[in-house]
């Protein structure tokens, strides 16, 4: 049996989250959507299908012989999982009647036998889950798909929870300062070995969990709210981290954050507010950036997703930010604002519009080229550099690619921002 | 309107000064004031008004009004 983890082609939905990784490793709470799976079905020959110019670099991370293998659907009984799947509260198991599980018409899995597979024609993994789709049985099920980035902050506070309960060794393994003070269980706390907490901290489990991940540091005047999960290697320099956050690895934090989800290095090292935002790897914000999370008139928060506005029918929905992006000092982010990857945020003295393209140097409101393709590269070559990380050729290919795609979107902005 | 007449309009507009002010000899740093941040911006700004692309290393290494102009003219005779 080889366990196939797959992304559907509703990956789009979730840019520009998903410019530079596959649906299935992006985090929700402490892990990521792919781990949750894994610790679901546990040992297992598991298999990974994702858009081709992803593979060379996610191949060095998955192993590059389990990555777009199509031979690995062939020859063996399958359980095939979506990757959008957020694997809480959810059964699943490898043995089991061939059947294609169904939530709104989106398939969640299906499992199948060999000598099924052997009747089927394919040269595409789109082409097989077609052609199983006909194939198994069909059975409706109650499953949490992410399908916009939204419904990974709503899923967050739970998915946390979730992770700490699945912690083979909770206690205090760290360093935690006679000084500092847990409200509510200490049970609830988990301080991996080598984590430091320092004096004026405050624990406050009341609410939920909190989980310190291995070498992290929690500098005094630093209060923080269960449910949270800190990724290896973080500080919180102080401020008030509020439920529902997930952090790290590698982050530097300061400020308010609230329900958000902050992928590896990057650092929200200063004042200012996030709340109900998510930020891909290497994001930096500038001192006293800050998003809304909620409309003055409590209406629903709208998105662009995909060049439209789709309502997220939630009242508080902050700022997706992609990879590699930086803030200004001072940057005011409206609610339910969307920046792409690689781009320069500078303040001008008002709210940003509430879709700021990738690759772009957005200046007085407007995009622009900023100094262009190379220099942004360079730019997060140095900031990799600074955490003794390589920006590989792999990396490199993944992001002109990326450059390539978004250049028409990119020509749209800049053109409608400069129209006299 | 030519080429150097729509470039001195961008100018005046994007770097908020005079037409009168705006010579072809006119230095954007020296003589008009402009730092990186408006050089990308009038970069942009160009390719609005023209409807080109430019590359960014070339086009911000143009020095003055009148240069400019021959950059752009050369680009839209190219492009268009």
């Amino acid at each position: 049996m080889k366990v196939i983890i797959f992304e559907d082609q509703k990956y789009d939905n979730l840019y520009p989250l998903t410019y530079l990784r596959p649906v299935f490793e992006l985090k929700c709470g402490h892990t990521n959507l792919r781990m949750k799976i894994q610790r679901l079905l546990g040992n297992a020959s598991y298999y990974f299908f994702m858009r081709e110019y992803l593979a060379p670099v996610f191949g060095k991370i998955l192993g590059s012989d389990k990555v777009n293998q199509l031979a690995a659907l062939k020859n063996d009984d399958l359980l095939l999982i979506n990757g959008r799947l957020l694997a809480i509260d959810f059964k699943i198991t490898t043995d089991g009647p061939e059947e294609a599980a169904f939530c709104d018409d989106q398939l969640v899995y299906a499992r199948l036998k060999k000598s099924s597979i052997a009747k089927m024609n394919f040269t595409n993994l789109d082409e097989f889950l077609d052609g199983i789709q006909s194939l198994l049985p069909r059975k409706n099920i109650n499953a949490t798909l992410i399908d916009y980035p939204w419904n990974l902050i709503q899923n967050n506070g739970k998915a946390i929870i979730d992770d700490f309960n699945h912690l083979a060794d909770k206690g205090i393994h760290g360093e935690l300062s006679p000084q500092a003070a847990i409200v509510g269980d200490k049970n609830l706390v988990h301080l991996a070995p080598g984590a430091i907490v320092r004096p004026f901290v405050t624990l406050d489990t009341t609410n939920g969990p909190i989980l310190l991940e291995k070498n992290v540091t929690i500098h005094p005047y630093s209060h923080i709210e269960g449910p949270h999960a800190l990724g290896e290697k973080s500080q919180v320099f102080g401020g008030n981290i509020r439920e529902g956050s997930a952090i790290g690895p590698v982050c530097r934090i300061r400020g308010e954050i609230e329900e958000s989800i902050i992928h590896g290095y990057s650092n929200k090292h200063h004042d200012g507010f996030l709340g109900h935002a998510y930020l891909g790897e290497w994001v930096n914000l500038g001192a006293f950036t800050t998003n809304s999370d909620l409309k003055n008139d409590y209406t629903s928060v709208q998105l662009y997703v995909k060049g439209e506005l789709v309502d997220s029918q939630d009242l508080k929905v902050g700022s997706f930010i992609g990879d590699h992006t930086k803030t200004s000092i001072g940057t005011l982010m409206t609610t339910g604002s969307i920046v792409g990857i690689m781009s320069n945020v500078i303040f001008a003295g008002s709210l940003i519009s509430k879709f700021v393209p990738s690759f772009c140097w957005f200046i007085n409101n407007h995009a622009t080229k900023g100094f262009g393709y190379r220099h942004m590269v360079e730019t997060a070559a140095k900031a990799m550099a600074r955490r003794k990380v390589q920006l590989t050729p792999e990396d490199e290919a993944m992001l002109k690619t990326v450059f390539e795609m978004t250049k028409e979107e990119r020509s749209f902005w800049i053109k409608k921002g400069f129209q006299s | 309107m030519t080429v150097a007449e729509r470039v001195k309009n961008v100018v005046a507009r994007q770097l908020k000064v005079k037409l009168e002010d705006i010579k072809p000899e006119s230095d954007f740093v020296k003589d008009l004031g402009a730092d990186s941040m408006a050089s990308i911006e009038l970069v942009a700004a160009f390719e609005a008004e023209f409807d080109i692309e430019m590359d960014e290393d070339a086009a911000l290494s143009v020095k003055t009004v009148g240069k400019a102009g021959e950059f752009i003219q050369h680009i839209v005779d190219q492009q268009q």
